[in-house]
């Protein structure tokens, strides 16, 4: 009797074994099969003329495909339209999928598709998954060499993993072959990362000129002159740029995030608190909860702790994505290493650190978070070994001067402390006034 | 004896098949180690594997004590704990070389499967029989590809693989070698020799373990 259940159990264990492996196929072939529908949209941009056209266009195009899955233009245009969407409502985490499986099947079919290339790179990239941005970009160039837009790819995957130099190369590369708003504003953003705010501002003031008014691509660049302005204290014009955004795009998150931004350097905390929560209604994006959780902490609001764990919670779901899903996942872990560090979880925060930096270990964000991490562990040797490799490319960004003048001040450097705290407070409006008392304290025992 | 040759062998061809079509050829790289001292890495992993399980490895716990209670025969337990070890290591090494890459969501219900299946045995079998060393060899591998995916998230200094894989290893050792050694000393030496030592401990330890193992299964398939 014993032995037949024996035998009974090794059968249903191996059919069982059999059954889970048919049932991961079949969800993934359910994952492949599955149909991306837009999303309703919130405030302003739902009741948009655009919105119609938009709506109107992504039926007919999931229509054309239905009627021929082999229809690659239809599934080139969707991707396009997803990805635009996603920019528009901030949902990367459901628009990138919807993208990623319309550019695979393109690629399915035909695996050298330029714009499917294109648009896998760009995908990657904003998921965070930057290698493989990189190497689909490269692959792209390959396909064609005179686009400039593969070089703009080039550009950011190089940014992201920290390869400053080549970064620069492609640049050069793409504003000679197309100088427009997407040249000019990568050209800004590594003048930045150098430390050249005076050049990042001329660049990125030329791409938005070349932009269209109101357009959402010109509408961010903008928020990005602005926010160029807020680093160098001038919140007198970065103000002046996001009315104008808001007026050219009413209800634009990022330039609403902006205006909140600047309220809180004039310490009008109730205002910023109003106009990041009316951000953050409208859009997906998890910096508005991050900004939040700082506004909500300096006003004593107990929504703080809340906020904390639902963007821990957030970025976790997206994290958890990242590993479950083959498509593609956001990997947010220098977000949660920050919120982590907001919600006073060191040990949390040191493990999506390091899992930041082992992705990319030349990348100076990546290193700045990772210093950041080991400074609030008391770790300064660690802390001042990351905070230099930060420093290398001399950025003048304000945060990231004060956290390293904190870092060489704990680490006994007495001298490189002075020297950052003096340089960051140059502009010590834009820090946020826990981080510019501490460097204050700091800079009173130097 | 027939029998389970033919049967070990339908399970080893079934762990072939599902697992050689999923051939990949990158991991992820520990850079924050990489300049290290070497004590460091070894220390770093050695602790990662112990807590690998103890405390977060509740399933490999709930495993390494259904094979130490079938009998009361120390010589058994350390034949099983050996294929167990000797297994997980070789499915770890070559997972973390991106030989072998399985998905979580076949490794992890089938984790739970082999924990309810040795749960089971242990109801139906009083003594270690030779097949069993070599199951719990394959239930080894099975192991060694969920600790590989949990590796696979922290990465590995691209210099010292082998370090950080042995120190790993041995970690997960060291915290096997710590449940046995309770397992023998709250349950095995204090009741082994009871006359109903299969009634009052193996029954209700394994009817214990195998419903936290369907409980596990279920929730793991509907991830």
């Amino acid at each position: 009797m014993k032995t037949k259940i024996y035998i009974i159990s090794i059968l249903v264990f191996c059919i069982a074994v059999i059954g889970i492996v048919i049932n991961y196929q079949q969800n993934k072939s359910k994952k492949e099969q599955a149909v991306y529908q837009l999303l309703p949209r919130k405030g302003v941009a739902a009741k948009s003329a655009e919105w119609k056209q938009v709506q109107e266009k992504a039926s007919n195009l999931l229509a054309a495909i239905k009627t021929n899955p082999t229809d690659t233009k239809s599934s080139l245009l969707l991707a396009a339209l997803y990805i635009q969407e996603a920019r528009e409502t901030g949902n990367y985490m459901y628009y990138d999928k919807a993208a990623m499986k319309y550019v695979n099947n393109v690629l399915k079919i035909s695996p050298k598709d330029f714009n499917a290339l294109v648009f896998k790179s760009l995908i990657y990239m904003s998921q965070h998954h930057f290698q493989d941005g990189l190497n689909a970009a490269y692959e792209a160039q390959t396909v064609n060499p005179y686009n400039a837009y593969v070089y703009g790819l080039l550009v950011d995957g190089h940014v992201e993993m920290g390869h400053y130099d080549s970064a620069v190369i492609y640049s050069d590369k793409m504003v000679s072959i197309r100088p427009d708003l997407t040249s000019y504003s990568r050209i800004s953003y590594l003048r930045e990362i150098y430390g050249n705010y005076e050049g990042a501002i001329d660049a990125m003031k030329m791409a938005v000129e070349a932009g269209g008014k109101g357009d959402e691509h010109t509408e961010w660049t903008r928020v990005q002159l602005a926010h160029l302005y807020e680093k160098t204290g001038d919140f007198k014009t970065s103000e002046g740029l996001y009315s104008m955004s808001l007026a050219l795009r009413p209800d634009y998150p990022y330039a609403l995030a902006g205006m909140a931004r600047v309220a809180k350097a004039s310490k009008d905390y109730k205002k910023a608190i109003e106009l990041l929560e009316k951000a953050d209604a409208l859009t997906m994006d998890n910096s508005m909860k991050e900004d939040l959780v700082e506004l909500y902490k300096l006003t004593g609001s107990d929504k703080a702790a809340k906020t904390v764990k639902l963007l821990v919670q957030s970025l976790s779901n997206d994290a958890n994505q990242a590993n479950d899903d083959e498509l593609v996942g956001h990997y947010a872990d220098r977000e949660l290493a920050y919120a982590y560090l907001q919600d006073n979880d060191n040990d949390n925060a040191l493990k999506h650190a390091l899992l930041e930096y082992n992705r990319r270990p030349l990348n100076i964000d990546a290193n700045e978070t990772l210093a950041w991490v080991y400074y609030q562990k008391g770790d300064y040797n660690k802390a001042t070994q990351h905070i230099k490799s930060a420093l290398k490319t001399n950025s003048k960004n304000p945060v990231l001067l004060s956290r390293a003048g904190l870092i060489f001040y704990k680490g006994g450097n007495k001298e490189m402390a002075k020297s950052m705290i003096t340089k960051a407070n140059l502009t010590s409006t834009y820090l946020d006034p826990s981080l510019r008392l501490q460097t204050e304290n700091a800079m009173q025992n130097l | 004896m027939r029998f389970s040759f033919k049967n070990n062998s339908f399970i080893l061809f079934g762990f072939v098949m599902v697992f050689l079509p999923t051939l990949s050829f990158a991991h992820t790289i520990n850079y924050a180690l990489q300049d290290a001292p070497v004590t460091d890495v070894a220390g770093y992993y050695l602790k990662l594997g112990f807590s690998h399980i103890i405390p977060t490895g509740l399933d490999h716990i709930l495993f390494v004590i259904g094979l130490c209670i079938i009998s009361n025969d120390v010589k058994s337990i350390l034949w099983q704990a050996t294929a167990f070890t000797v297994a997980h290591s070789i499915s770890l090494a070559l997972s973390m070389k991106s030989i072998i890459i399985a998905p979580g969501e076949v490794v992890e219900p089938i984790i739970s499967l082999s924990i309810l299946f040795i749960a089971i045995e242990n109801l139906l079998l009083s003594t270690v029989k030779p097949w069993r060393i070599l199951l719990v060899f394959l239930f080894g591998l099975i192991h060694g590809l969920g600790f590989a995916s949990s590796l696979n998230e922290i990465g590995l200094p691209p210099n010292q693989f082998a370090l950080s894989i042995i120190s790993f290893n041995l970690g997960v050792e060291l915290g096997q070698i710590a449940i046995i050694l309770s397992m023998f000393l709250l349950i095995i030496k204090p009741f082994g020799k009871l006359v109903n030592y299969r009634k009052m401990v193996v029954f209700p330890i394994s009817i214990v373990i195998g419903i936290i193992a369907i409980v596990w299964t279920l929730q793991r398939l509907s991830y």
